[in-house]
C-alpha cells in the first residue's frame, strides 16, 4: 500500500532518522484511491473497473456517454438482438512538471519559498518545519506569520495550503511561503498532494525537506542536498503501481565546501541508470548569504531552482459498446463492437458453448488483422472508424455460440476486463438474457473473496438443475460434474462417518483427572507416548539445496537436544514439482531433498538421538508417467504401474481432476477472505487423485507403506491433504503400516461471518474430529481450528476468543486434545508460500499458547532455526518440567 | 398454459408449432408420424410405447390438462397418467426421528441431503411414525418433522411422507404406546394366526370400525392423525410435500402379516399363514359364512394351510393339484379373505383421499409383491397376505380398481429384485408378479410408483434402471433407504452412477429443446433457491 519508490538502493546508507511516521504514514484510506474517491481507479488487481450498466435504457443518463452513444453506428440498427455499453475506466497517464524554488522575496530581506506544479489538479502542499534543535525529524507547524493565506492547521503538526495559479494564463498552481531566515526554523518539509486522486507525492518515499540550516543532518531527504543530486520518484497510489518515470535533478544548491570525489562518483553512476533526465540547472544565484549567526551555526541559505517531471494517473473513462444482430442473407451471428478508446485496441476474443465460459475459438473467417493466440483465443485489431476518433471490428459468428467473450488489451499492454471476468455477450437465447444477467451483475462487487466460491457453487447449482432436467447435458463441462462428483463424495463420507458410527455428539475425551501421575505409556499411532513435540524438519526452500537430508543430518542432535521428540520430514518420493508433493513413482525415493540412501543415513542418525521419524506421504493424488490412449495421463510408471482404474473418475471410476488442489485452494481463499484472486483453472489439472475404493491400489499403497516402515525406518507418517478421501481408508493403512505416530493435514476454512472470524468454530473443528473419527483414532490432525482463531485472538488482542462456550480451548484441541497436533505455520501457511502466515511478531505468544496446552504441538523449522530458538527452547523445557502431555488437563496461563 | 387433450381426434399430432409453450418444456421430434401420443380409446386416453422419448425430455403433463376435459374427468378422474420427468426419491432413515421427537444423525442427514440435491435427486421419503407422534391419544408433537421437512425444503428437495400406522422392530419404534396398553388388555385388536399368536405390529384390519380405542374406532384415530398432520405441515403441502403414503398395514403395507416370522437364513422364504384368527376376524367370517349359506364354514380358517415357513406342498390347501384352494371352500374363505384386506384398504385409502384430495400432493398406498411361490398355480405367498391371485384369477383386479376409486397411486417395492437372483427352488417370479400388478393398474389407470425392497440385492441397481426406463417405465421411484450402508464406499459409487446414468440423456440433437425454450429453461433453474454449499 504505502508508496513504493525505487530509490532505496540510493539513499545514504548512513541514514539516522526515519521520516516521522505520523506523517508519512498516511491513513490508508487517501492511498487507496480507488476506495474513497469518486474516481475509481481499480478494484483488486485489475487495473480498470467499470460499473455494470447493461442495456442503453438503464444507462444512467450523463450527457457526454449518451452523446457517445448516439455517435455509434451501431446503436441505431433496428435487426439488433442484443446490446451493450460497457462503460470502462482505464488509466491515463499525465506528464508534467513540479518545480521548487527557493529565491529572497521582493524586498530582499525575506526569503520565499515557491513550489508549483504544471498539472492540472487540486494540488494541496502538506508541509511543516522543524525548529533549530530539534533532535528528531519531527514536523511542527510553523509560525503564524509564515502560513499563507488558505492554510488550514492539520493537527499539531502540518499545514495545507493549496496551490493556486496566479493568473488564469499561467501553466504552474503555485504556493508561496514567505520565511525570515532568522527565525528558528531549520527546514521546511512538505509533501505534495493531489486531492482529486489521492495521490501523495514525495521524495524517496519520504517529506521534502529543504534545509535553511546547513549543519542538518542528511536523512537522504533533503532537496538540493549537499549530496549533490536527488532522485524522485512519484510513487502513486495505484494499489499495485509502480510508477516507473524517475526524474532526478542536479546540484542547484551550492554550498561553500567542495562536492567530495565519493559524491560526484555516485552522480555519474548514477545518472546511467536513471530512466529519464530532466535535470535543468537553475539559474545559478550565486547570492551569497548573509551570515546571520544564530546560536552555534552559520546559517548560509542559498536560492535554488529545481523542477522535476511529474506522472499522474488519470482515471478516463470510455466506452465500449456491444451490439449482436443476425445477418439476414446468411443467418450468421454479427456482433458489432466499437469503442471510442485511442489508440490501437485489440480484442481478445473467444466464443463459449455454455454458461461455464469456456474460452473456444470459432471457426473462421475472422476479421482483418486477427491472430490466433495460444489456440485459446483470437486477437483482432480494432480498426479505426472513418468518424471520430473511434475504432471497431465486426465479429461473424455461427448461430450455435452460446456467447461472445473478449478482453481488451491497450497499446501500453494494459487490460481492460469486466469486474475482473471476461465481458460476455450472450448470444442464445438473448430475448430472455436480461433477467440472467440481471443476475450476475448483482453478484456482490465488495465481496471479492467469496465471488470465486460463490462461481463454483452457481456452476454447481446450473449443473445440477441440468442433470436433473436432463437438459442438454453434454454441453456441460466435465470438469465441473467431476467436482460436483467430488462434493457428492465428501459429503456422502461425512454423512457415512457418522451414520457408521451412531454417534450423534462429539466424542468428549475424558482427561485424566490426576494431573501429576503420568499416564501409563501406551504408544498408539494417534499419540505415540503422548509426550511428543514435533518438529517440522524443512520448510518450501528445502529442496532448493539438493543435499537437504545431509543438511539436516548435521542439525540431529542439535534438533532432539531442544527437546523434540518426532521430526517430520519432507516428502521422499520422485515427484514432478520439486517439493515433492506431487508424487510419481512411489518406489524412487530419490528426490530434490536427496538421495535414498542419504535419507536412509538420516533417519538412522535421527533414530541415534532418540527422535521418531515421520515420512510425509502424499495418498491422495499421484502423477502419471504415461497417457492412456485417450491422451489422458492417467498410466502410472514405476514399480506400481496402475492404470487408469486406479483413477477417481467421472462415472465415479473415472476422475482424472485433482480436486484436492481446487479444494485446497479454497480453503486458503476461504482463509484469505478477500484477498484471494481468482486462480487459473489449469493448475489444478495436474494430477489424477486415487481411487482409494479399488482394493488392488489399497493393496498397493499398504505395501509401500510397509516398504518405508522397513526399508527407510520410518516411524510414522504425516499425510498429506486427507480432505481427498475418506478417513476409514487412512484407519487401513494405518493398521496395516502400524505407524508410532501418525497425524493428518486436514484443512479447510473457518468460519467467517462478514469477513469476521466466528467466536464459534465448533463446525470447523467437528469436521477435523469427524475426520480423525473416521480413521478411528488411529490418526491424530493438525489443528487448523487452534491456528486460525490464535491469528484473530493474536493479531488482534481478543483473547476472548481463545475459550469456547464451555470454557475450553476452541480448536480441536479443546475436543480431542489428544489427537490434536497444534501448529503455528507450516511450509504451506508460511515459509516462502505465505498462504495463511502467523501473525508476524506474535509467533512466540502463539507457541506459548500451543507448547503449554494439551495436544501434541508442532514447531515449524523455520522459526526452531531463527531468533526465537531459545524461547522455544525454553518453552519446550517448562513443558516437560510440567509433565504436560497430550491429555493433560486445561492449564490456565493467567494475565 | 393447458394442454387438453382433444377427444374428437383419435390420433392428437402435436408438433412444436402447436406448442408454443415454455412451460411444459415440451419438446416432440420434428416427424410428426412418430409422435402418436395420445391414442384415444372410449373414455379414456392411452399412452403408448412413444412416451419414454418425451419423458426423457422432460414433457410435463400436469393433471390439470386432464383435468380440463370435463368427460375424462367425470369418468374418471384418477385413471389419467401424470407424466413428469423421471423422478428419484431417496428414503431417510426409519429413525430419522425417534420418540424423543428429536431429529437423529441430522448433520449426517443435511450432509446426505446435500449430497442428493447435487446428485439430481428429487426429494426423499420421510416415515412418520404414528408412535412417535401421537403419544398421547390425539395429542400430536410434529416438532421433529417439522423439523426434518425443514431441512428437506431447505437443501432445495422434495418430500415424500410416508404415514406409518405401524411399529417397526429394527430400528424399534413401537406404536403408542396408549395403543400398545390397550392392546395388553384387549389383545384382540392384533392379528392372530391359527395358534393364536398375536401380530402386535399394527392393529388388525378387523377393528377398523369398532371403537376400541378408548371410544374410538382406529379409523377415526388415523383421520385425526391424518387432520392434524396436514394443518401442521400446511406451508409444506404442495411445495416440499409432494406424496403422501397412507399405512395401510404391516411395514405400512396393504397385506396381512402372514409372514411376520423371518425366514432362517439359507431357507427358502415359506408359504406364510392366513391371520384370520383374533375375534375380530373370526366374527366377520362367521357373519359372511352365514349370509353365504355355509355357516359351517365361518368356524375357522383353512385346516389344511401349512404354517409359515412350510413349501406349499407340505399340506394340501396350496397343493398345485387338487389343492384344497380350488375347492368351493377355498373360493370361499379367500374370496372373504382378500375382499377385507381390499375394504380395509378402501376404507383409510378413502379417509387419506378425502382429507388430502384439496390439496396438491398425491396419495400412495403400497402393496407388497409377494413373489414367492409366484410360479405355482396357487400362489400361496400371496393368498395368504391377502390376495386372491391365483394361476386362474388375478387378484389385483379389485385391488387397482380400489385405488383407482380412491384417486391413489399405487407404491410397489420390490422393484430391485429380478428372477435370476432368486434361489430355484423358491418358485418365484418378482419379475412377472410386477408385470402382472403393473399391466392390472394400466388396465384401470391407476399409477404405479416403485420402490426398492433392499439396497444392495444383487444387480438391483440394474434392475430397477430397468424397470423406470424400460418398455412401461415408472417415473416416481423411491430409492430405499439412507444410511451408513447407503453412504458406504461399498455401495454410494454404484447408486452416483446409477443415479448418473438415469439422467445421462440420449436425446437425438433433434429432441433437444428449442433455444428458446432452453434459454428460459436455465433462467428457471438458475433461480433454484437453497442450495447451500459447504465449499470449504
Amino acid at each position: 500500500m504505502a508508496a513504493v519508490t525505487i530509490d532505496s538502493l540510493l539513499q545514504n546508507p548512513t541514514l539516522l532518522f526515519r521520516p516521522k511516521a505520523k506523517v508519512l504514514l498516511k491513513p490508508p484510506r487517501s492511498l487507496d484511491c480507488s476506495r474513497n474517491r469518486k474516481l475509481p481507479l481499480s478494484r483488486g488487481s485489475c487495473l480498470c473497473s467499470f460499473n455494470p450498466r447493461r442495456t442503453i435504457h438503464v444507462v444512467r443518463a450523463s450527457s457526454s456517454e449518451t452523446a457517445l452513444i448516439g455517435n455509434f453506428d451501431i446503436s441505431s440498427s433496428d435487426d439488433i438482438l442484443y446490446k451493450d455499453i460497457f462503460p470502462v475506466k482505464r488509466i491515463e497517464k499525465v506528464e508534467g512538471k513540479f518545480f521548487i524554488r527557493l529565491d529572497r522575496s521582493k524586498d530582499q530581506h525575506d526569503w520565499q519559498l515557491t513550489v508549483g506544479c504544471s498539472l492540472p489538479g487540486k494540488w494541496i502542499l502538506h508541509w511543516g518545519v522543524s525548529y533549530l534543535g530539534d533532535s528528531g525529524s519531527e514536523w511542527d507547524q510553523p509560525p503564524k506569520g509564515m502560513r499563507p493565506p488558505g492554510s488550514i492547521p492539520i493537527k499539531d503538526y502540518a499545514i495545507e495550503t493549496p496551490l493556486k495559479k496566479l493568473s488564469e494564463g499561467d501553466i504552474f498552481h503555485e504556493v508561496k511561503i514567505d520565511f525570515n531566515p532568522i527565525s528558528e526554523i531549520a527546514a521546511i518539509h512538505f509533501v505534495l498532494k493531489d486531492e482529486e486522486t489521492g495521490a501523495w507525492y514525495q521524495h524517496r518515499g519520504m517529506d521534502f525537506k529543504v534545509p535553511l540550516v546547513d549543519y542538518l543532518e542528511d536523512d537522504g531527504n533533503i532537496v538540493g542536498a549537499k549530496r549533490g543530486f536527488g532522485v524522485w520518484s512519484g510513487a502513486v497510489t495505484g494499489q499495485y503501481r509502480i510508477m516507473s518515470q524517475v526524474a532526478y535533478f542536479l546540484v542547484i544548491y551550492r554550498i561553500p565546501s567542495e562536492p567530495t570525489l565519493g559524491d560526484v562518483g555516485a552522480l555519474q553512476q548514477f545518472s546511467n541508470v536513471l530512466l529519464k533526465s530532466e535535470a535543468s540547472h537553475a539559474d545559478s544565484q550565486n547570492n551569497s548569504i548573509e551570515s546571520k549567526d544564530s546560536k552555534n551555526k552559520n546559517r548560509c541559505l542559498e536560492g535554488f531552482y529545481e523542477e522535476q517531471s511529474i506522472v499522474k494517473e488519470v482515471s478516463v473513462g470510455n466506452l465500449v459498446s456491444v451490439a449482436v444482430r443476425k445477418s439476414p442473407e446468411t443467418g450468421k451471428v454479427i456482433v458489432c463492437l466499437e469503442t471510442d478508446i485511442p489508440g490501437d485496441v485489440v480484442v481478445h476474443w473467444g466464443v463459449c458453448r455454455d454458461d461455464a465460459k469456456i474460452w473456444e475459438i470459432p471457426a473462421a473467417p475472422y476479421p482483418p488483422e486477427t491472430t490466433v493466440f495460444k489456440n485459446k483465443a483470437l486477437r483482432t485489431l480494432l480498426q479505426p472508424k472513418a468518424t471520430g476518433n473511434r475504432s471497431g471490428a465486426l465479429f461473424t459468428l455461427d448461430e450455435e455460440h452460446f456467447g461472445f467473450l473478449f478482453v481488451l488489451k491497450l497499446d501500453d499492454n494494459t487490460w481492460l476486463k469486466f469486474k475482473e471476468d471476461d465481458f460476455y455477450v450472450p448470444l442464445l437465447g438473448i430475448s430472455s438474457v436480461p433477467g440472467q444477467y440481471g443476475q450476475s451483475d448483482s453478484t456482490s462487487e465488495e465481496i471479492s473473496s467469496k465471488s470465486y466460491t460463490d462461481g463454483i457453487i452457481n456452476e454447481i447449482r446450473n449443473l445440477v438443475s441440468g442433470l436433473s432436467s436432463e437438459k442438454s447435458q453434454k454441453t456441460k463441462k466435465k470438469e465441473v460434474q467431476e467436482s460436483i462428483l467430488q462434493e457428492i463424495e465428501q459429503l456422502a463420507a461425512e454423512a457415512y462417518s457418522i451414520f457408521r458410527s451412531s454417534i450423534t455428539t462429539v466424542p468428549e475425551e475424558v482427561v485424566s483427572e490426576t494431573e501429576t501421575t503420568k499416564p501409563a505409556v501406551k504408544i498408539s499411532s494417534g499419540t505415540g507416548t503422548g509426550f511428543e513435540i514435533l518438529c517440522q524438519g524443512f520448510n518450501w526452500e528445502s529442496h532448493k539445496s539438493g543435499r537437504w537430508y545431509m543438511e539436516l543430518k548435521e542439525k540431529a542432535s542439535e534438533i532432539s537436544s531442544l527437546g523434540f521428540t518426532v521430526i517430520w520430514l519432507p516428502p521422499p518420493t520422485e515427484s514432478v514439482s520439486p517439493e515433492g508433493y506431487m508424487p510419481k513413482d512411489l518406489y524412487n525415493l530419490n528426490s530434490r531433498y536427496g538421495t535414498i540412501d542419504e535419507l536412509k543415513e538420516l533417519v538412522k542418525s535421527l533414530h541415534e538421538v532418540g527422535m521418531k521419524v515421520l515420512g510425509d506421504v502424499v495418498l491422495n493424488h499421484r502423477c502419471a508417467h504415461f497417457k492412456n490412449q485417450n491422451g489422458v495421463w492417467n498410466i502410472f510408471g514405476g514399480r506400481l504401474n496402475w492404470d487408469d482404474r486406479a483413477v477417481v473418475a467421472d462415472d465415479p471410476h473415472f476422475q482424472v481432476l485433482m480436486f484436492s488442489l481446487i479444494l485446497k485452494a479454497l480453503a486458503i481463499q476461504g482463509t484469505f477472505e478477500g484477498r484471494g484472486n481468482k486462480s487459473s483453472g489449469d493448475n489444478f489439472h495436474a494430477a489424477p487423485n486415487i481411487d482409494h475404493s479399488q482394493e488392488f491400489v489399497r493393496k498397493d499403497l499398504k505395501e509401500w507403506l510397509g516398504w518405508l516402515r522397513e526399508e527407510i525406518g520410518y516411524d510414522g507418517w504425516r499425510l498429506d491433504f486427507v480432505r481427498g478421501f475418506w478417513g476409514g481408508y487412512v484407519k487401513d493403512y494405518l493398521e496395516a503400516s502400524g505407524p508410532y505416530f501418525a497425524v493428518g493435514e486436514y484443512w479447510d476454512s473457518l468460519s467467517y461471518t462478514y469477513g469476521e472470524m466466528d467466536h464459534n468454530q465448533d463446525s470447523h473443528r467437528q469436521r477435523i474430529v469427524d475426520w480423525i473419527n473416521a480413521t478411528n483414532g488411529t490418526a491424530g490432525a493438525f489443528d487448523v481450528t487452534t491456528k486460525g482463531i490464535l491469528h484473530s485472538a493474536l493479531e488482534r488482542c481478543e483473547y476472548w476468543r481463545l475459550s469456547d462456550q464451555k470454557g475450553k480451548p476452541p480448536g480441536v484441541v479443546g475436543w480431542w486434545p489428544s489427537r490434536a497436533v497444534t501448529f503455528i505455520e507450516n511450509h504451506d501457511t508460511g515459509s516462502t508460500q505465505g498462504h495463511w502466515r502467523f501473525p508476524g511478531g506474535k509467533e512466540m505468544q502463539g507457541y506459548a499458547y500451543i507448547l503449554t496446552h494439551p495436544g501434541t504441538p508442532a514447531v515449524f523449522y523455520d522459526h526452531i532455526f531463527s531468533h526465537h530458538r531459545s524461547e522455544i527452547a525454553s518453552l519446550i523445557s517448562v513443558r516437560n518440567r510440567n509433565g504436560i502431555h497430550c491429555r493433560s488437563l486445561e492449564l490456565y496461563m493467567v494475565g | 398454459m393447458e394442454v387438453s387433450v382433444i377427444r374428437s381426434s383419435s390420433q392428437a399430432k402435436i408438433s412444436k408449432t402447436e406448442l408454443g409453450c415454455r412451460d411444459l418444456r415440451f419438446c416432440f421430434g420434428k416427424s410428426n408420424d412418430k409422435n402418436k401420443i395420445f391414442s384415444r380409446k372410449p373414455n379414456s386416453v392411452c399412452f403408448d410405447s412413444q412416451i419414454s422419448r418425451f419423458r426423457k425430455a422432460g414433457l410435463r403433463f400436469t393433471l390439470k390438462a386432464i383435468h380440463s376435459d370435463p368427460i375424462l374427468e367425470s369418468k374418471s378422474p384418477a385413471t389419467s397418467k401424470s407424466l413428469d420427468r423421471l423422478r428419484l426419491f431417496v428414503g431417510l432413515p426409519l429413525d430419522a426421528v425417534s420418540d424423543r421427537n428429536s431429529v437423529n444423525h441430522a448433520r449426517a442427514i443435511g450432509a446426505g441431503l446435500k449430497a442428493l440435491k447435487l446428485l439430481g435427486v428429487e426429494g426423499v421419503e420421510l416415515p412418520v411414525w404414528w408412535g412417535v407422534v401421537e403419544n398421547e391419544m390425539g395429542k400430536y408433537d410434529w416438532s421433529g418433522y417439522l423439523a426434518v421437512a425443514e431441512m428437506v425444503q431447505k437443501a432445495g428437495l422434495k418430500l415424500h411422507v410416508s404415514l406409518c400406522f405401524h411399529a417397526s422392530s429394527q430400528p424399534r419404534i413401537p406404536l403408542p404406546k396408549w395403543v400398545t396398553k390397550i392392546g395388553e388388555s384387549q389383545s384382540s385388536i392384533f392379528f392372530a394366526d391359527r395358534s393364536g399368536q398375536h401380530y402386535q405390529q399394527c392393529l388388525s384390519l378387523a377393528v377398523d370400525d369398532l371403537a376400541v380405542l378408548d371410544g374410538k374406532t382406529p379409523v377415526q384415530v388415523y383421520q385425526g392423525f391424518c387432520e392434524s398432520f396436514k394443518s401442521t405441515f400446511s406451508p409444506f403441502m404442495g411445495s416440499t410435500i409432494t406424496g403422501i403414503s397412507m399405512g395401510l398395514g404391516p411395514d405400512g403395507e396393504l397385506r396381512y402379516p402372514s409372514h411376520h416370522k423371518p425366514a432362517k437364513s439359507g431357507t427358502i422364504t415359506g408359504v406364510g399363514e392366513f391371520q384370520c384368527y383374533d375375534t375380530n376376524m373370526l366374527n366377520l367370517l362367521k357373519q359372511y359364512a352365514e349370509a353365504n349359506g355355509n355357516p359351517l364354514w365361518g368356524l375357522g380358517g383353512p385346516h389344511d394351510a401349512p404354517t409359515y415357513d412350510q413349501a406349499p406342498n407340505s399340506n394340501s390347501f396350496f397343493k398345485d393339484h387338487g389343492g384344497s384352494w380350488e375347492s368351493p371352500y377355498g373360493d370361499f374363505f379367500l374370496s372373504w379373505y382378500s375382499s377385507e384386506l381390499v375394504s380395509h384398504g378402501n376404507r383409510l385409502l378413502s379417509l387419506a383421499s378425502s382429507i388430502f384430495g384439496d390439496t396438491e400432493v398425491n396419495v400412495y398406498g403400497k402393496v407388497p409383491l409377494m413373489h414367492s411361490w409366484y410360479k405355482t398355480r396357487a400362489h400361496p405367498s400371496e393368498l395368504t397376505a391377502g390376495f386372491y391371485n391365483t394361476a386362474s384369477r388375478n387378484g389385483y383386479e379389485a385391488v387397482a380398481e380400489m385405488f383407482a376409486r380412491n384417486s391413489c397411486k399405487i407404491i410397489l417395492p420390490g422393484m430391485d429384485l429380478s428372477d435370476e437372483h432368486q434361489p430355484h427352488d423358491a418358485l418365484s417370479s418378482p419379475e412377472s408378479l410386477l408385470a402382472q400388478i403393473r399391466t392390472t393398474c394400466n388396465k384401470h389407470r391407476v399409477e404405479v410408483a416403485g420402490q426398492n425392497l433392499a439396497s444392495g440385492a444383487p444387480g438391483g441397481l440394474e434392475q430397477i434402471k430397468k424397470n423406470m426406463l424400460g418398455e412401461n417405465p415408472i417415473d416416481l421411484f423411491t430409492y430405499q433407504r439412507m444410511g451408513a450402508h447407503f453412504f458406504s464406499p461399498e455401495h454410494f459409487p454404484s447408486f452416483t452412477e446409477f443415479v448418473r446414468s438415469l439422467s445421462q440423456p440420449e436425446l437425438h440433437p433433434d429432441d433437444l429443446p428449442s433455444d428458446e425454450a432452453e434459454a428460459t429453461e436455465s433462467v428457471q433453474t438458475s433461480s433454484d433457491p437453497n442450495i447451500h454449499l459447504q465449499t470449504a
